[in-house]
């Protein structure tokens, strides 16, 4: 360590004595010194903000892309060259809220996101409950296993393993026709893509009511029992408060991702059971009508973000982050 | 101009035919000399359908267009909806688009040609002699060239007709299918056929669809399903559905897989169509050359046969001779008695009706 001490000096001296230092030390004060220049110490208390840039540049691109999106719904098509008109207008809207399909569509979509985040909360709260309090952990294990393993499998992949389950000539139907019955009509309807959907989100929900549920000391419930509470009681006047952040924080997950949902009403739907972004493909891809597609996608964005607000303002962020509940 | 002046330009006999000789030589080893001059890039890429439809064009052009020219051909499936607004954007923002050449069907390159992003074709030297079917319809020069026809044929399960193939289209509505017929999601290759099993004419089209609209509103009934080229074949092989309105290439690639599955062209007609291949504006000088060359190459009299045949799909060669399998068939049209039977519906009407068709054909299946 020679040297640290002898650092004040002339500068002849300085550099002489600096030469002597290891090449690691002195390639460290370099770095130091190029740091301080860049990022100089009056600076450091603002080092938080300056790592949350990379992700507001992020959602900056992602605001100038919906700028864009907003700029095209008010061009209609020029059916004579495929080309946006340059006048601005709002036909587009006009033909997204008067036109029958679109309607149906969009109501479908609205009842499909309910139902499948009511069907899977239901469903992922036992699950999660019993995920957090389960005494052994190879159970615990077992159960975060089986969560675990569905992400692996791509969306598309599990629509496609339904198709084989519950198809014509799929398990199912062998199973069926085993003992002697007619093979049913499983795929390519509405109640298809529901079951493909809550299978979808169910480990969303699940992921996002565990912390939520092991936040809740065990010893509020054992109080509550042993004050004869019976564990139905305590689940609904104990668990289920408490676990309201992890609640409205999966509700809103689910409900908007089931919104946006593309693949599921593509694979299992049979064509007939078109959710919005399937008709915002359609805009884009298939009508090669970009004023249209975007006008979609606008109706689509403000919806899904009015139902954010309602629910945050109703209830807080929950589990999502800052909600007064969570303080 | 002095006498001096003159006397240059005054051409002996010999000077003449030594300049005319120098000039019709130049003018026969032109394209040899073009091939030579332009620098041949590693890999063309070709977008395509895949399955059967891929196959077929690898065997047919790709591979022959590599053994001349030692130039690879990479196909990209990229849905060709989805390709069209990439190559848009591209040509619009001055970038180089992401193929080479689209293989297309003619009402999707029709609008790609009206947007203006297609490169002109008119100087193949292989358009000479095609049937007029390779030039597209009210479109000046060559935007496109289509390559060949085909048609939405009635395709079944055998086993579901055990008395034979279903005559009319109105076996869609037979109850006895309920939930096992299948159309194309966006109606093509239906929609005007739906107009005269609806009970009008070829003469109501475009101008009044509501006989077809009609029809819809009965199948709808039906349940049918909607899909594309590859969820039919999809379908006919896990027993999903025993009718469908598809290409006859998806029931004949079917049907050579071991699928039991044939296809008839019933009273009311099918429809005919057309596929074509087309350059996007943008590429780089020499490889738009030998984007174009490959287009010329798909044009050929060896490339058209054995593409056409392995697709089953009449070419736009003239006297090339159908595959075995298919001789007399109406699906394959050769005669005009062939082609009686079948509808063409006008590029141009199909660009500026498709949309309205479409969102209807929405409204009735979605609604």
């Amino acid at each position: 360590m020679s040297g640290f001490n002898d650092r004040v000096g002339t500068p002849l001296a300085s550099a002489k004595q600096s030469s002597q230092f290891p090449v690691r030390w002195r390639i460290l004060d370099a770095a130091e010194r190029i740091a301080a220049l860049i990022w100089p110490r009056s600076l450091y208390p603002y080092t938080g903000y300056l790592l949350l840039v990379p992700a507001l540049l992020l959602v900056f691109v992602l605001v100038i892309g919906l700028v864009y999106i907003g700029g095209y719904s008010l061009h209609e098509l020029d059916l004579s060259n495929y080309r946006l008109k340059e006048s601005f207008s709002l036909t587009n809207y006009y033909t997204a809220f008067t036109s029958a399909t679109y309607r149906t569509v969009l109501l479908r979509s609205i009842y499909a996101s309910l139902l499948v985040t009511v069907i899977t909360i239901f469903l992922a709260f036992p699950y999660a409950y019993l995920m957090v309090r389960a005494r052994r952990a190879m159970t615990r294990k077992f159960l975060l296993i089986s969560l675990f393993l569905p992400f692996f499998i791509g969306q598309i992949v599990r629509a496609y393993g339904w198709l084989i389950i519950l198809g014509k000539e799929g398990l199912l139907n062998n199973i069926i026709g085993f003992f002697g019955f007619s093979p049913l009509k499983l795929i390519y309807n509405y109640p298809a893509v529901i079951l493909g959907l809550v299978q979808y989100m169910l480990p969303f929900g699940v992921l996002l009511l565990a912390p939520a549920i092991t936040a809740i000391s065990r010893d509020v419930e054992l109080a509550s029992e042993s004050l004869g509470a019976h564990w139905c009681r305590t689940f609904i006047h104990i668990v289920l408060p408490l676990a309201k952040p992890g609640l409205v924080g999966s509700s809103v997950v689910i409900f908007t991702l089931t919104l946006t949902d593309f693949a599921m009403p593509e694979i299992l739907g049979g064509g007939t059971t078109d959710f919005i972004a399937n008709s915002i493909y359609d805009g884009f891809f298939q009508l090669s009508n970009s004023g249209l597609g975007a006008a979609l996608s606008m109706i689509l964005v403000t919806l899904g973000t009015a139902f954010v607000v309602v629910i945050f303002s109703i209830a807080g962020t929950g589990t999502l982050g800052f909600s007064k509940g969570a303080e | 101009m002095n006498d001096k002046q003159r006397n240059n330009l005054n051409l002996t006999r010999r000077d003449f035919l030594a300049t005319s000789a120098i000039l019709a030589g130049g003018v026969m080893l032109a394209p040899g000399l073009a091939w030579a001059a332009q620098k041949k890039p590693k890999e063309i890429i070709v977008r395509a359908w895949g399955g059967s439809w891929g196959e077929a064009l690898k065997a047919g052009v790709a591979d022959g267009f590599s053994k001349a020219t030692g130039i690879k051909v990479r196909l990209d499936f990229t849905e060709d909806n989805e390709i069209k607004p990439k190559i848009w954007a591209a040509v619009d923002q001055g970038r180089v688009p992401p193929i080479h050449v689209n293989w297309d069907t003619t009402t999707n390159a029709t609008i790609s040609a009206l947007r203006g992003v297609t490169v002109d074709l008119s100087d193949l030297s292989n358009l000479k002699g095609l049937l007029p079917l390779a030039k597209p319809v009210g479109l000046e020069g060559y935007p496109l060239v289509n390559t060949y026809a085909y048609v939405y044929v009635c395709a079944y399960r055998t086993e579901a007709f055990p008395e034979g193939p279903p005559k009319s289209w109105n076996v869609l509505l037979d109850p006895k299918f309920k939930g096992r017929v299948a159309l194309y999601d966006d109606g093509i290759g239906f929609n005007p056929i739906s107009v005269i099993v609806g009970g009008g004419s070829f003469a109501d089209i475009p101008d009044n669809m509501e006989p077809g609209y009609e029809f819809y509103r009965k199948l709808k009934a039906n349940k049918p399903l909607l899909g594309e080229d590859a969820d039919f074949t999809t379908w006919f092989q896990k027993g999903e559905i025993d009718l469908a309105c598809t290409i006859s290439v998806n029931a004949r690639a079917a049907k050579q897989s071991g699928i039991d599955v044939a296809w008839t062209v019933p009273k009311e007609g099918c429809k005919v169509d057309t596929d074509g291949l087309w350059v996007p504006k943008g590429l780089p000088a020499n490889e738009e050359y030998w984007a174009k060359e490959f287009i010329n190459f798909a044009l050929t009299r060896d490339a058209q046969q054995k593409w056409c045949s392995m697709l089953g799909l009449p070419p736009v060669f003239p006297g090339i001779d159908p595959p075995a399998d298919l001789v007399g068939d109406v699906s394959y049209p050769t005669k005009p008695e062939d082609f009686e039977k079948l509808i063409r519906v006008p590029s141009k009407i199909l660009v500026e009706n498709q949309p309205k068709w479409f969102a209807k054909f929405n409204e009735i299946f979605q609604g």
